[in-house]
């Protein structure tokens, strides 16, 4: 009979591998303790080394989406603690251990001694925003404690000098790490408070936890906590955080940085005074703008009322009517005129003068006044007949009346 | 307005800033206005003063508090 024989593609074995790493609950979270060797850092980010001891070596990769879990620059040689997970490598049928943590041999019991001086200085009430003095917004005068060699105070006196170069820089060089760093730190403080200046930066350039670990001491942290005037901790890069940072009244992410939050910029402090100025002046010409236009509307409003305003209205008035009077009267003059000479006409039409033309005359008696009847007059009185051209005298001699 | 103690910058600076306010008021008299422009124009030279435009060398103090040029 012949053996059944079972045969499986690489791909299949690999993927059985793999699960069986993957269902394995200690491997899914393990500490490996070794030497780095064969270190490269991928432009991609990506972390390639070797974990080995005297008895092997293991592959090992920190992702760039991991690297947050390295605080240090990783070289060979170095002993370190890795904390990952084992998983299979499909692609060359290998494990390696999948970083998310990478912690220096020596760098836990640091972190121990971080936490736990963290912890009692919080008790003590240390870190208490009550405690934070606020940092003037103008000093005159800052006070450095750092290296007086190094990147720190390179960095404060370049970018101090840039924003306001006629700040006082006082510098006391410090031991910032090594044998005696704590005490240098410490001293340097308080011989800047007394020494008096506006504010003081604490701080050093970046480094190991170890050659930060100065910051951490307690003697530091009391002699910041001590300091009457504001303190700036400005301790390494952005992501180290030591115990002067929180004690200091505020923290700075570098020495640069601290620099800008200590010096204010000159530029902008004239052009705010500037600004000021300005505003000042407008709201002044404003103001007065404004009262002026109010004095006008009151000097306006005034004449109206006053009692020259109203003599000349009333004298206008009078005129007004005077015209209006005047204009009536000679209408009525024209009217009348026109009247008149319509009389004249109709008279001139009724003159007796005309009578007297078509042949009648008018007869008076001896007494001068006009006789209408033949038996007013007496025989022998004398008459006067009145032509239009002239006069007769005449004599009655005969009567004759006529009964009527 | 008496001076009792020295001024800051920071302490001009907020002065400024309530005249300022002040004079933003429509309610204010000419007097008053006319008293804060000439409050406001002596904070400014006075804020001008504090500018000291001497350059700085740094001083490096030893552990007697001592100040040497740098």
């Amino acid at each position: 009979m012949k053996t059944q024989r079972n045969v499986y593609s690489v791909g299949q074995v690999n993927t059985y591998i793999k699960n069986m790493f993957t269902q394995d609950f200690l491997l899914q979270r393990i500490y490996v303790r070794g030497e780095v060797s064969n270190c490269k850092y991928h432009p991609s980010g990506h972390i390639y080394f070797s974990l080995k001891d005297e008895t092997g070596t293991m592959p090992c990769v920190m992702f760039s989406g991991s690297r947050k879990g390295l605080r240090f620059q990783m070289e060979n040689g170095q002993s370190v603690t890795v904390l990952g997970s084992i998983s299979v490598y499909e692609r060359d049928g290998r494990y390696q251990l999948y970083a998310s943590e990478i912690i220096r041999e020596g760098a836990g019991l640091l972190y121990e001694r971080f936490e736990q001086l963290k912890e009692e200085l919080s008790e003590m009430g240390m870190f208490d925003p009550s405690y934070k003095k606020p940092i003037p917004a103008f000093v005159k005068t800052l006070g450095i404690v750092t290296a007086s060699t190094g990147a720190a105070i390179r960095d404060i006196m370049n970018i101090s000098r840039r924003r306001n170069p006629f700040v006082q820089l006082v510098l006391y060089p410090a031991l910032v790490q090594g044998e005696g760093a704590a005490d240098s730190i410490a001293k340097g403080i308080e011989v800047l408070d007394r020494y008096g200046v506006d504010v003081i930066i604490v701080g050093r350039g970046g480094g190991s936890m170890e050659d930060l670990w100065a910051f951490n001491e307690e003697k530091v942290a009391r002699a910041i906590f001590a300091c009457e005037t504001p303190v700036i901790s400005a301790v390494g890069h952005e992501t180290d955080t030591t115990i002067s940072d929180f004690v200091a009244d505020l923290r700075a992410p570098t020495p640069s940085a601290a620099a800008e939050l200590a010096v204010a910029d000159l530029g902008s402090i004239l052009q705010s005074l500037r600004g000021f100025e300005e505003r000042l002046d407008r709201l002044m010409e404003h103001r007065l703008q404004e009262k002026r236009e109010k004095l006008e509307t009151f000097s306006w409003k005034l004449e109206r009322l006053s009692p020259r305003q109203q003599l000349l209205e009333k004298q206008q008035r009078l005129a007004d009517l005077e015209e209006l009077f005047r204009k009536q009267m000679e209408g009525k003059l024209q009217e009348e005129r026109q009247r008149l000479a319509l009389l004249i006409e109709r008279l001139s039409g009724a003159s007796p003068l005309k009578k007297l033309n078509q042949g009648y005359a008018y007869v008076a008696g001896e007494d001068g006044k006009r006789l209408t009847k033949a038996g007013s007059a007496r025989i022998g009185e004398r008459l006067t007949l009145y032509f239009a051209d002239g006069r007769l005298s005449a004599r009655v001699e005969e009567k004759e009346q006529e009964e009527r | 307005m008496a001076e009792q103690k020295e001024q800051t910058l920071e302490e001009i600076f907020k002065e400024m800033e309530g005249l300022l306010e002040a004079l933003e008021s429509r309610e204010i008299s000419l007097e008053d206005s006319f008293e804060k422009y000439k409050e406001g124009m002596e904070l400014l030279k006075a804020a001008g003063e504090k500018i000291d435009t001497v350059e700085k060398a740094m001083l490096v103090l030893n552990d007697q508090g001592e100040a040497d040029e740098f």
